[in-house]
């Protein structure tokens, strides 16, 4: 017998390879194709987002907000300006909370949109991407005439929203509610009822409700995990509550129907279910909007009174909290921003272990995290 | 055409008296291979243009448009020169001489494949009479090159590739060598020519998967089997570009990584042509036995017929792969070799036994 | 549960190095120098007897957080002699949250580590050591997480000196 000395291989998934979605490193432990250890590193995206925030006034700051999780920069802006708000005695026009539901909501779609895409790239599935990125380049044209942005918005502002929708824009949203519909379906049917995604996906990564709970995992990875909880219904801001009770949508939870609760598959169905039920949202809002003013009474230089205040809201990758202190200036004295994909990517060290290589490609963009939030 | 070799007839018949006749064979070679590498070379980069418009449709885009005017038509042909002129990195870790070789090794064994293949009736560039054997073995060669590559690249990531590449090429050169006895057995040849003119008959639709009942299901099979061979999705494990970058070809670029992008459509044609030519009918179809009867059985026009009738299925069958990659996710490696070792192979060994008997029943021999 | 609620509950269950709370209140009009308080309510707990306190928060089933949100710093002042470490904590089952506050003095920061608790804490205490220099003690991989190893300073402090290079790279 000849006496052959093996070893683990130690391989550097990233900081810059295909998986990793962005800049993020991933020190894999492999012994052939089985991974037995992983170690993330983070902070090759880290733009110091929290010192900016105690350096730059209140509003100045806003166009910091949409540059962490830059998928949802819709919901970023509504988390910094509801937790500013929440200082503040100011009342939000009725008209500003409608656009500022139907723009998250939308842009919530966008973000599991590339979710979505993504996701059929890690597992190989090109085709699937360009479909939804065609639906999510009608979202972002919407925003584009709302706001002049498609990407980095802006437009979700302390006291309301920056400007009032241009005309046509609410029926051309009604329009693109109702083709997306239909496109949904083909969404299903192409990769997640497909019979070789659900055996790459299911039973893979599997997430308990405990471990989901203890790592403090939010949004689709805690509701993956069979957990029903969503802050839009279970802590209700602005109109959420409303919508909640006129029963206009439901909150999907992973089922385990195609492997184990709380699968990758289960995250995956999690956030396509979640892409409808956003979209009653936005009928919902379409349905009941009325007239009226857009952005409250601000003075002309935003004074923040004393104090501090946690917000947290549903951002597409779970809760999205703002934590400022104000000691009355034109400054914050802190804004801390708690990213949901940095929480949610503390996971995979625990779960990468004894899985296959291309599992840990679909363990990772199965937690659906963007960088520029894990680093801010 | 007795030699069995066109080139070196019409060599013998235009060449001065008293050639020597080595220098013919060596000159009938020269011929040959350069005709074949070129017919190769443009078969490859129609695919490439091919399988990007077949993607751009499939993706509701258009894939190229502009390069040459009419559907980006010499898209290719400008990748082919940009790809020429790039500059030739090799890592400085890497095995030269092996990294190399590599690609000359993979592409060299795909166009001795090649050779085999008719292009019409009596038409070859190499009438072996063990034809399938041997493109079974040449295209087995390009593993070798593929692990090589892999190796000699001295990057982790290409290692994975090539040790996918090995583990799957092993798995389902089974399934495909058992998958393809089963139109042997109906055959009784090796030689591509024979088989395909042995399913002429029926108005050119006596083809062996309607011979035998058993030779569909060992269609289907050797077709799964010839994408794992072939490293098309959903078996492109080896480089599987959203898990190991780009598997065993991270580190190679411009002409010598075209080289493996080549063989990939090469042996795509190959395996394409190989199916045509013992399941479908080969140059036997409706259209072939017409042009035999209106034209004549010797004429030019019937054997243009029947090479058309060949590049067309082949075609259909690269089409199918093309169509496959753009819709089916990547399996996972153990559910590669699940399929491989506990479905095909038992399977198309059922294939082989039930096609003998049916074979020994309707022939009568006992 | 209101913040009331909880605070009352707490304090009928001895809660371990609870300190009283702070709420938000207007401003007095008397006085010039008062900027009243807005905002949410906290509670302030003894730095040292933070894992029990959470434990209890976790393991009482009127409480019931099981999950740690959020744990962060806050650096209140350049003169000011404690750092603030701050925990979000929420309950799916009673969907009520508590902000907890501790003070952690400047001059010895080091809090015990929460992580055996809520495991959601380690990366946040990886990233609030880095960022203010306090020691979990305990911490069971006390390795930076945004920063790079050899970086100097803790970046949030308010006295933080921004650096002139960092490795031979001029950051001018």
């Amino acid at each position: 017998m000849l006496d052959v000395k093996t070893q683990d291989l130690e391989v550097n998934m990233g900081p810059q390879h295909p998986a990793t979605h962005g800049v993020m490193r991933v020190l894999v432990r492999t012994d052939g194709e089985l991974v037995t250890g992983a170690q993330p590193h983070l902070g090759y995206l880290h733009r110091a987002a929290e010192k900016i925030g105690e350096n730059v006034e209140w509003l100045q700051y806003l166009p910091y907000t949409d540059r962490y999780d830059y998928l949802a920069a819709m919901n970023n802006n509504l988390g910094y300006s509801l937790a500013v708000e929440a200082l503040m005695d100011i009342e939000i026009p009725r008209r500003a909370q409608m656009i500022r539901v139907i723009c998250a909501e939308l842009n919530r779609i966008a973000s599991h949109l590339v979710a979505y895409g993504t996701y059929g790239l890690d597992i190989g599935a090109f085709t699937p991407f360009l479909y939804a990125f065609r639906e999510r380049e009608w979202i972002l044209m919407l925003f584009e005439k709302i706001c002049g942005a498609r990407l980095t918005y802006s437009y979700i502002r302390i006291g309301g929203v920056f400007n009032d929708a241009p005309p046509g824009w609410l029926d051309e949203i009604g329009h693109f509610c109702d083709v997306f519909e239909d496109k949904w379906r083909e969404y299903v049917d192409l990769l997640m009822m497909n019979k070789i995604f659900v055996e790459r996906t299911a039973k893979v990564g599997v997430i308990s409700k405990e471990m989901a709970l203890d790592f403090g995992l939010t949004g689709p990875m805690l509701r993956g995990s069979g957990v029903d909880f969503d802050l839009r219904r279970d802590c209700p801001y602005m109109i959420y509550d409303e919508i909640w009770q006129a029963g206009a949508y439901e909150i999907p939870v992973g089922t385990g129907e195609q492997g184990v609760l709380g699968d990758s598959w289960d995250r995956f169905y999690v956030r396509v279910q979640e892409m409808l039920e956003s979209l009653k949202i936005v009928r919902w809002c379409l349905a009941n909007i009325e007239e009226g003013p857009t952005i409250g009474e601000l003075p002309k230089t935003l004074k923040v009174p004393a104090g501090e205040a946690y917000v947290g809201i549903e951002n597409p990758r779970g809760e999205l909290g703002h934590y400022v202190v104000s000691d009355g200036g034109k400054v914050a004295v802190r804004c801390r921003v708690r990213g949901p994909s940095f929480v949610n990517l503390a996971v995979l060290e625990d779960l990468l272990p004894n899985t296959l290589l291309a599992d840990t490609v679909a363990i990772i963009g199965s937690t659906d995290i963007v960088v520029g939030e894990t680093d801010r | 055409m007795n030699n069995g070799n066109i080139f070196l007839d019409l060599l013998v018949r235009f060449a001065p008296e008293g050639t020597p006749s080595w220098l013919l064979d060596l000159s009938a070679a020269g011929v040959g291979v350069g005709i074949l590498v070129a017919m190769v070379s443009v078969i490859a980069m129609f695919c490439v243009w091919m399988e990007r418009k077949v993607a751009g449709h499939i993706q509701c885009r258009y894939g190229p448009m502009y390069v040459g005017g009419w559907h980006g038509w010499a898209q290719s042909i400008a990748d082919g020169v940009k790809l020429l002129l790039k500059e030739d990195m090799i890592p400085i870790g890497a095995d030269r001489p092996l990294f190399v070789l590599a690609p000359a090794l993979v592409l060299g064994s795909i166009f001795a494949a090649l050779a085999a293949l008719p292009l019409a009736p009596g038409v070859f560039f190499a009438d072996i009479d063990l034809g399938l054997f041997f493109i079974l073995a040449m295209s087995s060669m390009t593993t070798i090159g593929v692990v090589m590559a892999g190796w000699a690249s001295a990057s982790k990531w290409t290692v994975y590739g090539a040790m996918r590449e090995a583990a799957q090429v092993v798995a389902y050169e089974i399934p495909l060598g058992i998958s393809l006895m089963v139109p042997l057995i109906v055959a009784g040849t090796f030689n591509l020519n024979e088989a395909s003119a042995l399913q002429s008959g029926w108005y050119g639709m006596h083809w062996y998967i309607f011979q035998n009942p058993f030779v569909l299901p060992a269609f289907a099979l050797f077709f799964i089997s010839a994408l794992a061979e072939t490293k098309r999705a959903p078996f492109d494990l080896p480089e599987a570009e959203s898990e190991l970058v780009a598997g065993f070809m991270t580190e190679y670029s411009g002409i010598r990584w075209s080289f493996f992008f080549m063989e990939e459509y090469a042996a795509m044609f190959l395996m394409s042509v190989v199916a045509a030519v013992f399941f479908l009918g080969g140059f036997e179809s409706p259209f072939t036995s017409l042009a035999r009867d209106v034209f004549g059985e010797q004429h030019f026009l019937a054997s243009l017929t029947a090479g058309l009738v060949l590049l067309v299925k082949a075609f259909g069958g690269i089409f199918l792969m093309m169509w496959l990659r753009w819709t089916l996710p990547r399996v996972r490696i153990d559910q590669v070799m699940t399929m491989g070792y506990k479905y095909l192979t038992p399977l198309a060994l059922l294939c082989v036994l039930g096609a003998s008997i049916f074979e020994a029943l309707w022939l009568g021999v006992a | 549960m209101d913040f009331q609620a909880l605070y009352a509950h707490l304090q009928a269950q001895g809660a371990a190095g609870l300190g009283g709370c702070d709420e938000p209140r207007a401003k007095d009009p008397e006085d010039k120098q008062d900027k009243g308080r807005a905002g949410d309510p906290f509670v302030l707990v003894a730095v040292e007897q933070l894992p029990a306190f959470l434990q209890l928060c976790r393991d009482d089933e009127a409480l019931g957080f099981e999950v740690l949100i959020d744990l962060s710093a806050v650096d209140p002042a350049a003169e000011d002699e404690d750092l603030w470490l701050v925990i979000q904590l929420l309950s799916l089952r009673h969907r009520h949250r508590l902000m907890i506050k501790s003070m952690v003095p400047k001059a010895t920061p080091c809090a015990p580590t929460v992580a055996p608790v809520y495991r959601a804490a380690q990366w946040h205490e990886r990233e609030c050591a880095e960022m203010f220099g306090i020691t979990f003690e305990g911490h069971s991989d006390p390795r930076h997480i945004l920063l790079p190893e050899d970086w100097v300073g803790y970046p949030l402090r308010k006295d933080y000196v921004f650096p002139k290079e960092y490795r031979g790279v001029s950051c001018e």
